[in-house]
């Protein structure tokens, strides 16, 4: 799968542009960093690239097709291969395990073994019948990571992942980030502050964001020509 | 003899239940649509519907007794000092209350439950259905509260219901009625069940809301 954006510019307001002609291109199979300081405009470029928002202007092609200018099926069927985990999650009332089978009962297809695994994988078994209420920052951006994963998607696009996890648990993230891409042949995103270096190792193209604007130095590397 | 406390009991929860259940199924269809504004509009709406919150309730029951007098628009329909008149009234009562309690909830959830459906790859027709499940926590104590507020309001139920023995008299209007003559004892009966009422009605929603539908 390629994402490539073109032009794209986007304001909340109708006044201020949080993102400003944003030229890119992302390729399957691949792992792509955002950096930039906070407010740069990272999370609404790696949402406009999930289909969440669409954007203000420019376009947002998917291997060549102007995706907000397809019919409703063909949107949903490409956005059905793509998984956002928000920087902070967004969990709905219930326990750990619903929440982590959220998007495999949305897709009506549970798995049971892939949701054990992923749970036991990242200890959560203990607290899968726990309510999310009570869990701490870490555990709560956990069940989001892991319920992103038990999907299996063909791109996965991380906001600021590594936030309140610890380190065993990033590197598991990390592990499976590479798996994603090397064994499944996928694509993931990852916007972060953290720089590890088994990541900066896969990574397959950085991207930095000043804002709105693609820096000068990342713009020569990473424009699409 | 004054009336049974049973069967002015029955009388306020089923005036009051109706009232509350109308208000709570204006209050969702409100919520829907003003769901639809901009944030400013909409917390403009919200200011207006909290603002009628502190509406003394003679005011409202003075309003619906000139609407359904008999030279009133609505005079025709010979409901005053009836049951229904009541539950007309405790509408207007109960409503605001109803919708400022979902609303702010209705809103932020909507935003963020389609947020959270097409970050999963899904399509937006899912969000429906996770909002509903989403907001039913907030949808029970939004009646419940609203419930609370109607059966604990006087000045419509006088105004409009008039306290017949047997027939509007309502627990609130027993309570007045039997002060005013001197009967104590029933008076204080009377408080007590109104009070046991809104004691379970703050505990189910704590309950409902708390511990069984957020876990």
């Amino acid at each position: 799968m390629e994402i490539a954006l073109e032009n794209v510019w986007h304001s909340y307001d109708g006044e201020t542009y949080v993102l400003r002609n944003i030229s890119l291109r992302f390729r399957s199979p691949g792992t792509y960093l955002l950096i930039g300081p906070n407010g740069a405009g990272k999370t609404t470029l790696l949402k406009i690239v999930s289909f969440i928002i669409r954007p203000s202007r420019g376009r947002v092609l998917v291997d060549g097709a102007s995706f907000w200018d397809l019919d409703n099926a063909s949107r949903d069927s490409i956005r059905g291969s793509i998984v956002y985990v928000h920087d902070k999650p967004i969990l709905v009332r219930g326990t750990v395990k619903f929440n982590v089978e959220l998007g495999l009962r949305l897709k009506k297809r549970v798995d049971e073994s892939i949701v054990e695994y992923y749970i036991t994988r990242y200890g959560l078994k203990e607290l899968e019948n726990k309510s999310v209420n009570r869990l701490s920052a870490g555990q709560a951006k956990t069940v989001s990571i892991v319920r992103a994963l038990v999907t299996e998607p063909t791109v996965l696009v991380l906001d600021e992942p590594f936030t309140y996890l610890d380190s065993t648990r990033s590197t598991l993230l990390i592990e499976d980030i590479m798996r994603i891409v090397r064994e499944r042949g996928g694509m993931v995103l990852i916007a972060t502050h953290y720089m590890y270096r088994e990541l900066k190792a896969l990574a397959t193209e950085f991207v930095e964001i000043v804002n709105g604007e693609i820096s000068s130095h990342a713009k020569n590397v990473f424009a699409n020509s | 003899m004054a009336e049974s406390i049973f069967s002015i009991t029955i009388r306020s929860l089923y005036v009051s239940s109706v009232a509350s259940l109308l208000a709570f199924i204006a209050a969702t269809l409100l919520s829907l649509v003003a769901s639809q504004l901009t944030r400013r509009r909409a917390e403009m709406v919200l200011s207006f519907f909290e603002s009628l919150v502190g509406v003394p309730t003679t005011v409202i029951g003075l309003l619906v007794y000139m609407l359904l007098f008999p030279g009133g628009p609505l005079g025709f329909l010979r409901i005053l000092y009836t049951p229904y008149a009541i539950i007309i009234g405790e509408f207007f009562v109960a409503l605001p209350m109803a919708f400022t309690t979902m609303f702010r909830h209705f809103y932020s959830l909507r935003d963020s439950v389609r947020e959270l459906v097409l970050s999963l790859g899904e399509p937006e027709k899912h969000v429906p259905r996770l909002l509903l499940r989403e907001l039913t926590p907030i949808l029970v104590s939004s009646y419940l509260t609203s419930f609370s507020r109607a059966i604990g309001e006087l000045g419509v139920a006088l105004i409009v219901g008039g306290g017949i023995e047997g027939y509007t008299n309502v627990l609130t209007t027993a309570i007045a009625i039997q002060t005013s003559i001197g009967n104590y004892e029933y008076a204080i009966w009377i408080g007590l069940i109104l009070i046991l009422i809104t004691i379970a009605i703050t505990f189910a929603v704590k309950i409902v809301g708390e511990y069984i539908l957020w876990r």
